[in-house]
């Protein structure tokens, strides 16, 4: 049997390089002049709302990827590499949150980048692993190998900071647009696709879970009512399902950390409960992980705030 | 021998989630074992005694374990196997003669009580019983093989290696309820198991080792 | 047996006594029990309450009638009963003295029969697999055996009640067999022992999966998941495990059965009918009698013909249901063969349950020069077990046995379950020693046939393959172990030539039947268990149809 595992040094040498990314970004920004531009105060608060929903999500995967990761022993070096960006992203969504300034940062910029980058290659080393496995592609490795849809959780932290950033750039006397779209519209698509892989995500561990507390069928059935309502409001007129949306979106947003409360509950279930934390925090169903549907429904809202503010129909 | 996992004494993880009432118990009970016979003769005890010693040499870094004690113990108490060979006595009876039988191969092929021959003498005789060219005598009808194979290792084999010394020896991770493991694959290690010296790194070994409850 | 005054002693007294039984999902906890008078003439009175008797005894109750479950074990909670050690668990087997002779005697205990409110299922190691379908009818089909009178399309619907009943874990594909519906819980992760076999089957082009196991991949009522920690086959102190002890005999006690611990039946009576009247039983340190309608023995292949043996009287002078000379004949056990070797990897077989993967391909595979089938699984002996492994096959003592012990973290092997031909001088029969009971012990006669023999060297040699495809060294074998019972009161189609019929009652005695392992008339290439629970199941539905109809 194969045992010599070259992944380590590849994952060593690309988060060195991101790492080398991202303090280039950061002498940039230090070098650049600072030209302050007015915006209209509805874009920059989209933009903040989208950076806590991004720091939202970067908590979520940080907590995570710390307990997947220490589960796996950090046998690979590169499995630091989560936790590093998305401490990052959390801190450079702190920092956009209160900034209320109309223009992009480079340094944050440059993070939500890396982030974005980060998601992509993890889900690449997840894959890779998987298929390392006898049964290859198989539900088996699905449930235990490592997990295929989690690095995308950053990949989507970087993603809506990386599109707030946008949105601050936009024009200023301009309805915001993002690669000459409108922003609402772009940030609703993409946010209610991130909302449907968080769902496939979370379906494929409750199916592991044999679906055994009926609770567990809200993930599945919730957010893909707020991703289609929300889809729809960004593909087609606006107004017709408004309230509805964001209603439904609030909603998502809650049931995120009530997920948290019922996982909370289920490690308490296992053996030995809170005292065998050691064992049940790992094994047990994941505290940390719901509240990405948070982030994302937060980044919903944001969207839908933009739609409306900015009609384009 | 040299010490694979150096430092590891899986008594440590005893107040441990490792470790549930029942279990605390049963191997409280087991290191406080009598170390005088309850079932067999003083004579035949120190026979036993010394069997026990080639059967399993113990290292010299861990605490002994008292084998002849816990066999006899086996015995006094009268935990059976659940089975008996029909050309087997009964337990008690088979290790009576059994050990009877080593006495007197000892006396018949070197004049001396088996205790004081010297180990490889004293192999020499086990390896006879063993390849069942002892018979009568006190061994009776018993056949010497079926003794020594389903009665003397298996008795003796069966309470050293139900003995934390000899869990903390191999890495075994020991007692394991209500806390279970998490880390199934190959190659890993959860934090409260033993921590196997490589070459070259006795010390990260026994380092973890120090941290396994 | 324990200082901690908290916990009481399940060998001291019955627990299940004085209106309550044992709550096993909690430590000290109670559940309120119906009891019945020992003249009160109760419906069903079933002799055992593993694999065979618990489904039995749940569904009955649940159907209205009254039903006294006998055993002669202690009733458990494995929450404050159960150790994580291998010497203290042999509490779960059933360790009376049995003589066993032949050219290769079964070695009992632990390695095939329980003794406990449950029966095996306490220390069972969980793999639920179905019979392939032609087993029901290997006879006619397969050539060879004798073929059940059940439909195997009426079973698959069974089996698919245990497994739910059983909330059994298994992968969404089952790779052999016809289509089976989705087992209720997925499988659980493998570990590197279950890893190497896979890679050694992948290896050698053969199909293979995690293994369906009676233990819990999520919460489930008050069983907790599984916690790997490797102790199944002692008891499962998590109560993760789905044995009888915590799936039907609490089912059966809340619709209304009783269950009586600690309860030795010595013999069934039977009245100027010929017609069984009831059981008399050892309790509390005196004989008793209850007096019952109907009769059900599960006690096993070993206690089931002897106390069918021991029932003899005038009217029945071979023992009860024995018209045929059948009882305690063609007793059959599985080949347990295994190849061992050693890993660079660690592998800490230790953790998880033992068979975590498993491949079925010679089940399913006829191009072979032998009769019957095999599977192989994974495997995690613990410290004693290995050790009397390896100071048995390999002939180990002195320092090369410990030596030898210290790589046990590196340790991998492959275990079959083969299947072992019926042959009527394989049989359970009495000796005039007795027991503490004053009962006549059994004698146990067993000899491999030249198709077991060549069953098993085919298995080891495909073991060793595979083994040594993924690398392992020092590969030796373990040639002479056995596991599982089956026979000695076999069902069929004609009184001649059986003991029970398809609705697993006596030809001869129409109150009496036998519902658990003795009733195979052949015993499949996979762990008894789960058939023996979907027997059971459709037993029950075949009683209320019986009893609907006024024919019981
Ligand atoms: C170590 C081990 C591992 C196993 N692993 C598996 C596995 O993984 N998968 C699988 O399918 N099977 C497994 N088995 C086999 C399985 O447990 C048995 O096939 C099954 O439990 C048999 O069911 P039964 O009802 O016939 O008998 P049991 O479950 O043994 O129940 C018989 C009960 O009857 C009681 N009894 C007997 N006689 C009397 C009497 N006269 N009076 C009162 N009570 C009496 C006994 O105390 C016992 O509790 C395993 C067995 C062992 C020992
Ligand atoms: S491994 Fe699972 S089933 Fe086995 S004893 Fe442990 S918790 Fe129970």
């Amino acid at each position: 049997m194969k045992n010599d595992r070259p992944t380590g040094d590849i994952a060593t040498a690309l988060s060195l390089v991101t790492g080398a990314t991202i303090l280039g970004g950061i002498v940039l920004a230090c070098r650049k002049p600072h030209v302050p531009v007015k915006k209209p105060q509805a874009t920059v608060a989209a933009a903040r709302r989208l950076n806590r929903a991004a720091g939202t999500l970067a908590a979520s995967v940080l907590i995570d990827s710390a307990i997947e990761h220490y589960r796996g022993n950090f046998h690979n070096k590169a499995m630091i590499t989560p936790l590093v960006t998305a401490s990052l992203s959390l801190a450079a969504s702190l920092h956009g949150t209160a900034d209320s300034k109309g223009e992009a940062h480079v340094i944050r910029d440059l993070i939500y980048a890396g982030a974005g980058l980060t998601g992509l290659v993890g889900t690449g080393f997840h894959i890779f692993n998987i298929s390392k496995k006898p049964g290859g592609l198989s539900w088996q490795n699905l449930f235990y190998s490592a997990p295929l849809g989690a690095p995308a959780a950053i990949s989507l932290s970087g993603m809506l900071g990386f599109l707030s950033e946008r949105l601050r750039d936009s024009h200023p006397d301009m309805p915001p647009k993002i690669l000459g779209i409108p922003a609402g519209r772009v940030i609703g698509v993409m946010t209610s696709l991130g909302l449907m892989g968080t769902v496939a995500e979370s379906g494929l561990l409750h199916f592991r879970g044999a679906y055994h507390n009926p609770a567990m069928y809200l993930p599945v059935t919730m957010p893909p009512v707020a991703a289609a309502l929300l889809g729809a409001s960004a593909l087609g007129p606006i107004r017709r399902h408004g309230r509805l949306t964001r209603w439904w979106l609030r909603a998502t947003a809650l049931l995120g950390f009530a997920g948290t409360g019922f996982h909370a509950v289920g490690v308490a279930r296992g053996m030995g409960g809170w005292r065998n934390w050691r064992q049940n925090l790992v094994d047990g169903p994941p505290i940390p992980a719901p509240p990405s549907f948070t982030g994302l429904a937060m980044a919903g809202l944001a969207a839908l705030a933009l739609l409306e503010d900015h009609p384009d129909d | 021998m040299t010490d694979r996992y150096p430092g590891y004494d899986v008594l440590a993880k005893r107040r441990t989630p490792s470790w549930n009432e029942p279990t605390r118990q049963v191997v409280n009970r087991r290191l406080a074992v009598p170390r005088e016979p309850r079932y067999l003769t003083p004579p035949l005890f120190t026979v036993l005694d010394a069997v026990c010693q080639r059967i399993l040499p113990q290292p010299t870094d861990r605490p002994p374990v008292p084998l002849a004690a816990l066999v006899d113990d086996k015995l006094f108490t009268g935990l059976q196997d659940g089975f008996r060979y029909a050309r087997m006595p009964d337990q008690g009876e088979a290790w009576r003669r059994g050990l009877a039988g080593l006495e007197e191969a000892a006396e018949a092929h070197y004049r001396l009580c088996f205790v004081k021959l010297s180990g490889e003498q004293q192999d020499d005789i086990l390896r006879r019983m063993e390849r069942g060219e002892l018979s009568g005598g006190a061994l009776g009808d018993m056949p010497a093989t079926l003794f020594f194979e389903h009665r003397l290792i298996l008795d003796i084999v069966t309470v050293y290696y139900a003995h934390p010394t000899a869990w903390s020896e191999m890495g075994y991770g020991g007692p394991a309820s209500p806390r279970g493991y998490v880390r199934m694959g190959l190659d890993r290690r959860d934090p409260w198991e033993a921590a196997e010296a490589h070459d070259g790194d006795e010390t990260k070994a026994r380092l973890e080792n120090g941290f396994v409850g | 047996m324990s200082a901690d005054p908290f916990l009481s002693d399940p060998f001291a007294a019955p627990r299940a006594i004085g209106g309550r039984a044992p709550d096993v999902m909690k430590a000290g906890g109670w559940l309120p029990m119906k009891q019945h008078d020992n003249n009160e003439e109760v419906d069903f009175v079933v002799i055992g309450t593993g694999a065979g008797g618990g489904p039995l005894i749940a569904r009955l109750a649940e159907q209205g009638f009254s039903v006294i479950g006998f055993d002669a074990g202690a009733y458990f909670r494995p929450l404050e009963d159960f150790a994580s050690d291998e010497i203290e668990q042999q509490k779960l087997y059933w360790l009376d003295e049995r003589i066993i002779d032949g050219a290769n005697p079964i070695r009992m205990g632990g390695k095939n029969s329980g003794k406990a409110v449950g029966g095996s299922t306490v220390h069972f190691a969980m793999v639920s697999l179905r019979f392939r379908p032609e087993w029901f009818k290997s006879h006619s089909l397969l050539g060879y055996g004798a073929d059940w009178p059940l439909d195997w399309r009426e079973m698959w619907d069974y089996y698919a009640r245990a497994e739910k009943a059983l909330s059994i874990s298994g992968p969404v594909r089952y790779p052999w067999g016809p289509k089976r519906p989705r087992y209720p819980y997925r499988a659980h992760e493998l570990n590197g022992a279950a890893e190497i076999l896979a890679r050694g089957a992948e290896a050698m082009g053969y199909q293979w999966t995690a293994t369906p196991l009676a233990t819990v991949s999520a919460p489930h009522g008050d069983s907790p998941p599984c916690v790997y920690r490797g102790f199944c086959r002692f008891g499962c102190s998590t109560n993760a495990k789905q044995s009888q002890l915590v799936t039907f005999i609490p089912r059966g006690i809340a619709a209304g059965a009783e269950i009586r611990d600690l309860a030795m039946v010595g013999r069934i009576e039977t009245g100027p009918d010929g017609r069984a009247t009831g059981v008399h039983y050892h309790r509390e340190g005196r004989w008793r009698f209850q007096k019952a309608r109907n009769v059900i023995v599960a006690g096993y292949a070993i206690e089931t013909p002897r106390l069918l043996l021991a029932s003899a009287n005038d009217r029945y002078p071979d023992g009860l249901a024995n018209s045929s000379g059948l009882v305690g004949k063609n007793l059959m056990t599985q080949s347990n063969q295994a190849v061992f070797g050693v890993m660079d990897k660690e592998v800490r077989w230790n953790k998880g349950p033992p068979s975590l993967s498993i491949t079925e391909h010679w089940n399913y595979e006829d191009r072979k020069d032998f009769h019957g089938g095999y599977c192989w699984m994974a495997q995690g002996p613990l410290p004693v077990e290995w050790a009397t492994i390896v100071a048995g096959s390999r002939k180990r003592w002195g320092a090369p046995l410990r030596e030898e012990m210290m790589r046990y973290n590196h340790q991998v092997g492959l275990k079959m379950v083969g299947e072992m031909l019926p042959d009527e001088r394989n049989r359970v029969t009495l000796t005039d020693e007795v027991d503490q009971y004053g009962l006549r012990i059994p004698r146990i006669t067993y000899s491999w046939g030249d198709n077991d023999k060549a069953l098993i060297q085919h298995a080891l040699g495909e073991m060793e393959r595979s083994l040594d495809l993924v690398g392992a060294k020092d590969i030796f074998r373990q040639e002479d172990d056995t596991n599982h019972l089956a026979g000695t009161a076999r069902m069929g189609s004609d009184a001649r030539s059986s003991v029970v019929n398809a609705d697993c009652r006596s030809w001869d005695i129409p109150n009496l039947w036998i519902c658990d392992g003795s009733i195979f008339p052949t015993m499949g290439g996979v762990n008894p268990s789960l058939t023996i629970t979907a027997i059971s199941l459709r037993t029950a539905d075949r009683i209320k149809a019986l009893a609907k109809r006024g024919e019981l």
